[in-house]
């Protein structure tokens, strides 16, 4: 049987400006599916994109290469990614006066 | 006689660094997976902006093998891997992870853990005073009370260093949390916070906190409690054994919908700008009963 978790690391929490997930250790997993939802937003975040990070010490971070659109509320995007080491987080850097409560699930396997 | 006891165990020589009950309920090493534990969300209706503030911090525990800038990976006490739960980097920030049972028995219950707890290594000095505190709660239901046993080791209060065992009694109004369209039919408390802890008598207890962030050493705690008489019957933290005759457990009437509840918790708490971490190796929870 594989090891697999979805987790859901921000729930509702409100990104605005630069805003990042918390570090989330997945050094056991081969495999991760990301999901962002918006459950509410103020502005135009659907104008800005997030993207993944990777970190060797879950405190300093590299962009990983992938992207995914931030949603319009009660849409959800999605992105793929592998070999991503110990640490993974999504960040993004939205407009000045947009925000919007990031619902950001990880689905890992091993 | 002891030594005789030990051998028993020879055959998993994992479990002769356990006291277990007589019967075990569970018995989760973090190396083969998350074992059930998994995270708390707060009570709510229609949206999750009700949850009461207190839980908002709250999410997913994780499988860590303890990797650091300095070290690499340290790795758990019996494989890779150990279930870490991470507060936010904010102040008596709680998080916690949790797995749900219900009891077959009232009966006496042990709860057993090889633990961790430190700060992000985010400052190159001792940052001992950074971790605020880690505790352990079981939340209980007979036909007739809601009991919640909780124990904490609080480390550090605003930057000073308290290093002492504390439990609370003190029951934590109940909220409605359904905004201006409550249904009245989900209610929530948030009784992991900072506020209502009295002190162990004779708790004060130094850990093992090892010169840097970075290292960790792997403690054993035991908390005892009977459900028969819902009081605690034992607390143990490596080689300090406390009396717990005086201690309380939150009581109050049973809820709807919750007979026979019986919830391991864990929790961590930030006492400053950094991110607290309890790692927890493994928990074996076990019981001693006879079915009629």
């Amino acid at each position: 049987m594989r090891e697999s978790i979805t987790a859901v690391v921000a729930r509702g929490d409100t990104w605005s400006g630069v805003a990042a997930s918390e570090p989330y250790d997945v050094a056991w997993a081969g495999e991760a599916v990301i999901f962002l939802r918006s459950l509410g937003a103020e502005g135009n975040p659907e104008q800005a994109r997030a993207w993944v990070q990777i970190s060797p010490d879950g405190m300093r971070w590299v962009d990983e290469g992938s992207m995914l659109p931030i949603p319009r509320v009660d849409e959800i995007s999605s992105v793929r990614v592998r070999n991503f080491g110990t640490y993974l987080r999504v960040m993004t850097v939205l407009p000045e006066g947009s925000s919007f409560k990031a619902l950001l699930t990880l689905s890992l396997k091993e | 006689m002891a030594a005789a006891v030990n051998r028993t165990f020879w055959s998993d020589p994992e479990l002769s660094k356990f006291n277990p009950l007589s019967r075990i309920i569970a018995y989760d090493q973090f190396s083969k997976g998350f074992r059930g534990y998994t995270a708390l969300v707060g009570n709510y209706e229609h949206t999750l902006d009700n949850v009461l503030p207190g839980f908002k911090d709250m999410n997913q525990p994780m499988l860590s093998n303890g990797t650091h800038w300095d070290t690499g990976s340290h790795g758990g006490h019996d494989g890779t891997y150990a279930l870490k739960i991470a507060s936010r980097p904010r102040p008596r920030s709680v998080n916690m992870a949790l797995k749900r049972f219900t009891f077959r028995k009232a009966c006496p219950i042990q709860i057993e853990a090889y633990l961790a707890f430190k700060p992000e290594a985010t400052d190159l000095t001792l940052s001992a005073s950074d971790a605020g505190a880690f505790s352990l709660v079981l939340d209980l239901q007979d036909n007739e009370r809601r009991i919640m046993p909780h124990i904490r080791y609080l480390n550090a209060f605003n930057g000073e260093r308290i290093e002492k065992w504390q439990f609370k009694r003190a029951v934590e109004p109940a909220m409605d949390v359904g905004g201006e369209n409550s249904l009245g039919e989900t209610r929530s408390h948030h009784h992991f916070g900072a506020d209502g802890w009295e002190d162990i008598p004779g708790g004060a207890q130094q850990l093992c906190y090892n010169e840097v962030p970075t290292k960790y050493n792997w403690h054993y705690l035991k908390m005892g409690f009977d459900l028969r008489s819902m009081s605690f019957t034992s607390l143990q933290c490596n080689d300090r054994i406390f009396d717990v005759s005086t201690l309380e457990p939150m009581r109050m009437p049973a809820w709807p919908n919750l007979n026979c509840l019986f919830n391991v918790c864990w929790t961590v708490e930030a006492d400053s700008h950094k991110r607290s971490f309890l790692y927890l190796d493994s928990v074996l929870v076990s019981g001693d009963w006879e079915d009629a």
